[in-house]
């Protein structure tokens, strides 16, 4: 006992604690900007590109790391680069950590929610900043368990850095050995030590995990309060904040009863539907799509289509499921491509040239916010990190590039509008479905756009939580005098809403017209049918 | 026997091995006697690439008696190898840093330029000639180190190897000889020897003591360390006298430095520095050996 503590003591072994720490560090931190730039090389649209990372990952993840230390201490001299041991082991290590790190990165920006990444794009953000605003911030929280993993499997990994001379514990632990013959006293010594490293990465990994998690409150506001507790003589800290999340199914239920909408403005008044239609058919076109065909494989999922909608028009599509709805949503704000036929919105191509060539992502993306087409899904797809507000507000600033002042008065403003402005720092999740779809209509209105896409904005909700979002529709449709395009199952919605309903099914257009001559009198016998189908449910 | 027992001898036995080890460091702060300041001079001026140089010098250092790191002040190596190293950079005015690497790796470390010398216990063969030009300066015995009572019967390398275990470090010139038995020991319708192999005397000697190892053959001082430090456990079976001699390895392209640490080692010898230096570490007088180069075909 006395040896053990001897050796735990020794100034010899603390130091080689030093040396695995210091090549533990090189590697994870090499092995991180490297495991970014595969990442980044494997997620990108260019093939070579992520062929390469690809084959970097077979040759590094498969080969053992003491041969990849032996090459970088003893082969790489051979053609002229000669590193010192610690350089050699901590360049090994990152080697090897880097395809590893890098599948972590990998599998947590694909596990983020695509829908995500289409309301991104939808706002008109750029590749980039959809990977830094909405994935990274995301993924960073859900891939703190995998990095602490790594982390600790790096510090016993470098422990192979003996193999190359690097005066690391274990290497030291066992030249000490030779030299005293004390073998347990010796290796139980060092046995602890790399335990309380470990253990150090552990508590590490905790408290970042708590301080990323959005139930919590803001990392600042948990230092200061941890900092509180630790210092004496300053009375009692402050309460810790809940740990347990709020009850959400109470708070949903108090909130259908406690936030309806706000009174609507004088203009939403009945509306003479003749004069309306004469007015719209003097307006510009703002979507106008010509012979659109698109398949998946042998399957076509739009067949020729021609649409042509005014400014300020209010189209309803209508359809059995699978008849190409909510793909020729997708198609008209080139979330999606096609195969042939055009697409123009605004008057211009999106996503490609004069000439038809297809424009880059971040171009496309502009293009997006400068034509003014929004769009709102059938799954909301709020940022689930960010609050109401921050929903609205943020893409404000980071594509139209408003204040912070401007781009939070503009979210609180909408906010009142759709009725949940006393729930503006609320996280999605926290939201009831309702409330998610007002939010994220909300988001969508924010800039301004000339053309609003809502497909199917009501399928996911439940019943009684229908109304509250028709209703916020309805208002917009009256009050913004946007184009809207509106994929729904609602009849009576669309039949008060829509200036005209269009008649989709397997990817043609059966039948259009004003609304309420369509839902009354349909001339074609599928749309008949599925109307009957429909009134009966 | 108990695994209890057994780790409570091997206990006793780090005690014991802890009083042996306090005796060498008592011993430790004799001074040694340079060699002859004049011709080294010459020998400086002869060879004044080298002077004021720092040279790295590869070790295993897990060779008690010839290269350990020093227990009461770890940063340092101690043992006759070392000694051997700082006289020849004394007469030939560099200073020598170490760098410890395994068995195995010392002459890769060489070859790759991370290394400038290797004095590290290691057999000047023809075939590690290929990687290196070896300077010799000792003769090699070799111990035979079983446990206590020799109960397997070993008596060398020879048949009395068939169907036990042998411990060895990977790399020792042990190895092939070992494993040339194999066949011998078909013949005479007995299983063939094993080996494991380790990475340095600590785990060999380890081997034996957990019962996993009947035998570990290497340098006799190794050996009388070992038995010296568990002598309840360990004995020396006998000693073998192997056709190898103990070399200074040296890069195969420098002819000047070669020439200069043989002419540093030859002075050194001379003056009976080396043999006082065996004497220190408790080396037999007898294996001291002229200097002669061993050199690939």
């Amino acid at each position: 006992m006395d040896l053990f503590l001897h050796y735990l003591r020794m100034p010899y072994l603390l130091d080689g604690v030093g040396y695995t720490l210091l090549i533990t560090v090189l590697g994870l931190l090499g092995g991180l900007v490297m495991g970014v730039v595969l990442a980044a090389m494997q997620l990108s649209r260019f093939r070579t590109l992520a062929i390469m990372a690809r084959a970097y990952s077979i040759i590094f993840r498969g080969t053992p790391l003491i041969l990849q230390m032996v090459f970088c201490y003893n082969a790489l001299p051979m053609i002229g680069i000669k590193l010192s041991a610690i350089t050699a082991a901590g360049l090994a290590l990152a080697l090897n950590e880097a395809p590893f790190i890098a599948e972590i990165l990998r599998s947590n920006v694909i596990g983020v929610d695509r829908g995500q990444v289409s309301a991104g794009q939808a706002l008109g953000m750029t590749p980039a900043a959809i990977m830094r605003r909405v994935i990274a911030p995301q993924a960073i929280r859900s891939m703190v368990p995998a990095l602490g993993n790594e982390s600790v499997s790096a510090l016993k990994n470098s422990s192979l850095a003996s193999v190359v001379a690097v005066q690391e514990l274990t290497l030291r632990s066992t030249q000490l050995a030779s030299a005293t013959f004390d073998f347990f006293s010796i290796f139980f010594a060092s046995g602890l030590m790399y335990l309380v490293l470990t253990g150090a990465i552990a508590v590490i990994q905790i408290v970042v995990e708590m301080l990323l998690d959005l139930d919590r409150p803001p990392p600042k506001e948990q230092l200061a309060r941890f900092l509180r507790a630790l210092l004496p003589g300053r009375g009692t800290p402050a309460p810790l904040a809940p740990v347990t999340p709020p009850d959400v199914a109470a708070e949903i239920l108090d909130e259908i009863a406690t936030d309806p909408l706000p009174p609507p403005s004088p203009r939403s008044g009945p509306i003479d539907r003749a004069a309306r239609a004469r007015r719209l058919a003097g307006n510009n076109a703002a979507v106008e799509v010509k012979q659109l065909r698109k398949s998946y494989g042998s399957q076509n999922v739009l067949d020729g289509i021609d649409l042509t909608v005014r400014a300020g028009e209010i189209v309803a599509l209508l359809g059995p499921s699978g008849s190409g709805k909510s793909t020729l949503l997708r198609c008209i704000n080139r979330l999606e491509g096609w195969q042939d036929g055009t697409i123009r919105v605004g008057g211009r191509f999106l996503g490609s040239d004069e000439d038809g060539r297809p424009l880059s992502p971040r171009v496309t993306a502009q293009m997006r916010a400068s034509v003014g087409v929004g769009m709102v899904f059938q799954q909301f797809n709020l940022f689930g990190h960010l609050t109401a507000r921050e929903n609205i507000a943020g893409p404000l600033r980071w594509v139209q590039g408003l204040s912070r002042l401007d781009a939070d008065r503009r979210a609180q403003e909408l906010l009142d509008r759709v009725g949940l402005a006393h729930r503006a720092d609320a996280l999605p999740r926290h939201l009831s479905g309702g409330q998610q779809q007002r939010v994220a209509i909300a988001r969508a209105v924010a800039p301004g756009p000339a053309v609003l896409l809502l497909d199917e904005p009501t399928s996911a909700l439940d019943p009684e939580l229908v109304g509250e979002v028709l209703e916020v529709i309805r208002r917009l449709a009256v009050e913004e005098g946007l184009a809207m395009i509106i994929s729904t199952h609602q009849l009576r919605f669309a039949g008060e809403v829509a200036d005209r309903i269009v008649f989709l099914a397997e990817g043609t257009v059966i039948e259009q017209g004003p609304a309420e001559q369509i839902l009354r009198a349909p001339s074609h016998p599928l749309t008949a049918r599925f109307l009957s189908t429909m009134n009966a449910e | 026997m108990s695994a209890a027992a057994h780790l409570r001898s091997a206990l006793f036995g780090v005690m014991g091995m802890a009083v042996a080890a306090a005796g060498m460091t008592v011993a430790l702060p004799q001074t040694v006697q340079a060699a002859t300041p004049a011709a080294c001079a010459a020998l400086q001026a002869k060879y004044p690439s080298l002077k004021g140089k720092t040279l790295v010098n590869a070790i295993n250092p897990h060779t008690p008696g010839y290269e350990t790191i020093d227990p009461s002040n770890p940063t340092n190596y101690i043992g006759f190898d070392i000694d051997l190293g700082e006289a020849i950079g004394d007469c030939l005015g560099f200073k020598i840093t170490y760098k410890a690497v395994t068995f195995a790796a010392l002459l890769t470390t060489l070859q790759a330029g991370q290394a400038d010398i290797v004095i590290s216990d290691i057999y000047a063969t023809k075939d590690r000639a290929k990687a290196a030009d070896f300077i010799t300066y000792l003769k090699v015995f070799d111990g035979v180190l079983v446990a206590k009572g020799n109960p397997k019967g070993i008596t060398g390398i020879n048949m009395s190897l068939c169907g036990t275990v042998a411990a060895e470090n990977t790399g020792y010139v042990e190895v092939p000889l070992i494993q040339a038995l194999e066949a011998e020991c078909k013949k005479a319708g007995k299983p063939a020897p094993e080996i494991l192999l380790f990475d340095n005397n600590a785990n060999c000697i380890q081997a034996i003591l957990a019962g996993r190892a009947d035998t570990y053959i290497n340098d006799v001082n190794t050996v009388d360390g070992a038995v010296k430090a568990y002598p309840d456990k360990l004995a020396k079976a006998t000693a073998v006298t192997l056709p190898y001699s103990v070399g200074i390895a040296v890069p195969r392209n420098n002819v000047e430095f070669r020439d200069a640490v043989m002419a540093a080692l030859t002075e050194i010898q001379k003056t009976g520095l080396q043999a006082e230096l065996m004497k220190k570490w408790n080396l037999p007088a007898e294996q001291l050996e002229t200097p002669k180069l061993v050199l690939a075909d």
